[in-house]
């Protein structure tokens, strides 16, 4: 349909006024707010993260049309009740780990994922693994999503596996990690599931980790 | 036997020296944390236990690599900066201070904090702590981040002088501040002097939200600015043309009260790359930032012998190019775990048209968890790949972070020398 093109291109192209206008306008016409997803946001935002894997796209493009993503689902959210309930790709538990203040690639990330229908719990920055463990308990998370820039603090992914695996949830959530010091090596050694390289990768991962 | 000076120019003319040179501290983004500092010259003997160590940059926690350390390494590099901080308060009036890591240091006495109740130190711009708090270093923390306290703003009340406040002509006595420390470690000492102007960097993301100023205006927020870049371009523009003439006219009074002694001129620290690859479009480089780097490089290049400088963490491959094309002389810190940041490749595409400065070894992982073999292994692997030929000054790739074993700093300077020796054994040659 011409007008879900229309916003998906205005999300791409990161006018969120536009996007935010179109939205209104659709569901004013009558368009379910269910529709919005799979027909405009969830594809506009795979083609964003296409173009962040070929270079077409870099970080002040991404974080334009994240905004722009987000002026359309801000209005769609409360309204995706009822029979228009999404059915959810998966709740996400993220953040920092403790020590570490850095969010800006966790942001996008979680942005990039709320944009694909995941479900986001972010918990912000300096995130003990006992809030994580909580958040996962209260959440009923099928992904814990883990951030760090620091080589002194990636040490502490480690600590959040530990605690999941203690308070016996190791076996209900898939762990993904990612950040500037962080390696598929590294995933692998403190006994993550998985490693994103980037945003679109972690999106990637997550469809993985949220069906396997 | 050369003299450091002599080392260091022939290797930045792109000529093979007798051995590869040297650098740890002459920047702040070539230096090392001030936990690893003091064990490091505890190992060396230099101080008796518990003699504090001077925290030079309280926002990476640098500790002071005074001359007998720069001997004790054969470093052939020293730093010649100015008195401020990016926190806004200067160099001066020494207190007591002990890192999480139970470091004993010493700190400006502008250096004010104060714990919040999870245990997280807060610092404050100006040191002054009546305004709100510019710093944070979480607990058990190593660093300061930079506390984002954006107001907000309406498109149409956005001002190009409100992202300039902390940009302003630098004061006679600060010039005499450079005039000194140039003069003193010219005379005194052997060794190539860099000039520290990183705050010269435009649209630098560390220095964005303002944390030397107590009541920050304009674009302050991280994320909004890297936006900006795409959605403010004019604005963004004015702002970096601005600086650009404040920059100038800083240059020519340093290089009035310096003149030549300084060797190098670190002039960009803004970082273009991230792991996977540049931060910005190459274009947005060529349009945004690229003319301003052209005209500072052109006028240093016009009027001084000194060589220019750019640091830019990351995977920046895509920029090299256009780093040269600005006119910059040496790329730092080559952060060759990045994406297509591969040594040998690096060498052969530029390396007859810009020094590599750093690139040693690998601060993410060797460095921080390899064995001290692994460390000698990598840096001979590195001086094999940017070594020929001169074009090469050693160094870690970025600060030596806390928690890196001393052993394996000390590995690395003496694989450094010792294989560094000109003409290069290259018999293992990847």
């Amino acid at each position: 349909m011409a007008q879900f093109q229309e916003l998906q291109q205005a999300i791409i192209d990161g006018k969120a006024p536009v996007s935010k206008e179109l939205t209104e306008k659709m569901l004013k016409e009558g368009i379910r707010p269910g529709e919005f997803f799979p027909k405009a946001i969830i594809p506009a935002m795979d083609e964003v993260g296409r173009r962040m894997r070929e270079c077409e796209f870099f970080i002040p493009e991404v974080l334009i049309a994240a905004r722009a993503a987000r002026a359309s689902s801000d209005i769609l959210r409360p309204l995706l009740v009822g029979e228009d309930a999404m059915s959810s790709a998966g709740t996400v538990v993220c953040g920092t780990v403790k020590g570490d203040l850095h969010d800006i690639g966790k942001n996008i990330v979680a942005m990039m994922l709320e944009s694909a229908g995941f479900k986001i719990i972010d918990l912000g920055v300096d995130v003990t693994p006992e809030k994580i463990v909580e958040a996962v308990r209260a959440n009923h998370a099928n992904i814990v999503a883990l951030s760090a820039l620091l080589t002194t603090t990636m040490v502490n992914m480690k600590s959040v596996v530990e605690a999941l695996a203690a308070a016996g949830l190791r076996d209900k959530v898939k762990i993904m990690v990612g950040g500037a010091p962080v390696t598929d090596a590294w995933a692998h050694s403190i006994g993550a599931d998985g490693y994103g390289k980037d945003a679109p990768a972690a999106v990637e991962l997550a469809r993985q980790l949220a069906t396997a | 036997m050369m003299s450091s000076r002599e080392r260091v120019r022939l290797a930045l003319e792109h000529q093979e020296p007798d051995c590869v040179p040297l650098d740890l501290g002459a920047t702040t983004v070539t230096g090392m944390h001030v936990d690893t500092v003091y064990r490091l010259r505890q190992a060396l003997d230099l101080d008796a236990p518990g003699t504090p160590v001077k925290v030079i940059e309280p926002f990476q926690m640098l500790g002071e690599i005074k001359p007998d350390l720069l001997n004790a390494l054969a470093i052939d590099t020293a730093l010649v900066s100015g008195t401020g901080t990016a926190f806004g308060f200067p160099l001066e009036g020494w207190k007591e201070w002990q890192t999480f890591g139970g470091t004993p240091a010493l700190v400006p006495a502008g250096f004010n904090t104060q714990p919040e109740p999870n245990g997280d130190l807060l610092l404050y711009p100006q040191g002054d702590r009546s305004a709100p708090a510019s710093g944070r270093m979480p607990q058990g923390g190593f660093y300061f981040d930079v506390i984002v306290r954006q107001e907000p703003f309406k498109e149409e009340d956005l001002r190009v002088e409100d992202n300039l406040e902390e940009f302003s002509v630098l004061s006679d006595q600060e010039t005499e501040h450079y005039r000194r420390r140039a003069e003193e470690l010219y005379t005194q000492t052997d060794k190539a002097l860099v000039l520290n102007l990183g705050a010269l960097s435009l649209g630098n993301i560390s220095r964005i939200p303002g944390p030397g100023l107590k009541c920050p205006r304009g674009i302050r927020d991280v994320e909004e600015w890297y936006i900006s870049l795409g959605t403010r371009r004019d604005h963004i523009h004015k702002i970096f043309e601005r600086q650009t003439e404040i920059n100038l006219v800083n240059l020519e009074k340093i290089h009035a009260a310096v003149g030549n002694r300084a060797t190098v001129a670190y002039l960009s620290g803004t970082d273009f790359g991230a792991q996977n690859g540049p931060f910005v479009s190459p274009l947005t480089y060529r349009n945004l930032f690229l003319p301003f780097h052209k005209q500072v490089n052109e006028w240093v290049h016009r009027n001084t012998t000194w060589k220019t400088f750019i640091h830019s963490c990351g995977s920046v491959w895509a920029l090299v190019e256009d780093f040269i094309a600005a006119g910059f002389d040496i790329l730092n810190p080559v952060q060759c775990s990045a994406a297509h940041m591969n040594p040998f490749d690096l060498k052969k595409k530029f390396g007859n048209r810009v020094t590599f400065w750093g690139g040693g070894v690998d601060t993410q992982s060797t460095l921080p968890f390899g064995s001290p073999q692994e460390v000698c292994e990598e840096v001979r692997e590195r001086i094999r790949a940017f070594g020929p030929g001169g074009g090469f000054v050693f160094n870690a790739v970025h600060n030596v972070q806390a928690l890196v074993p001393v052993e394996n700093v000390l590995a690395m300077y003496r694989t450094a020398r010792e294989y560094g020796t000109y003409p290069l054994r290259l018999e293992s040659a990847a």
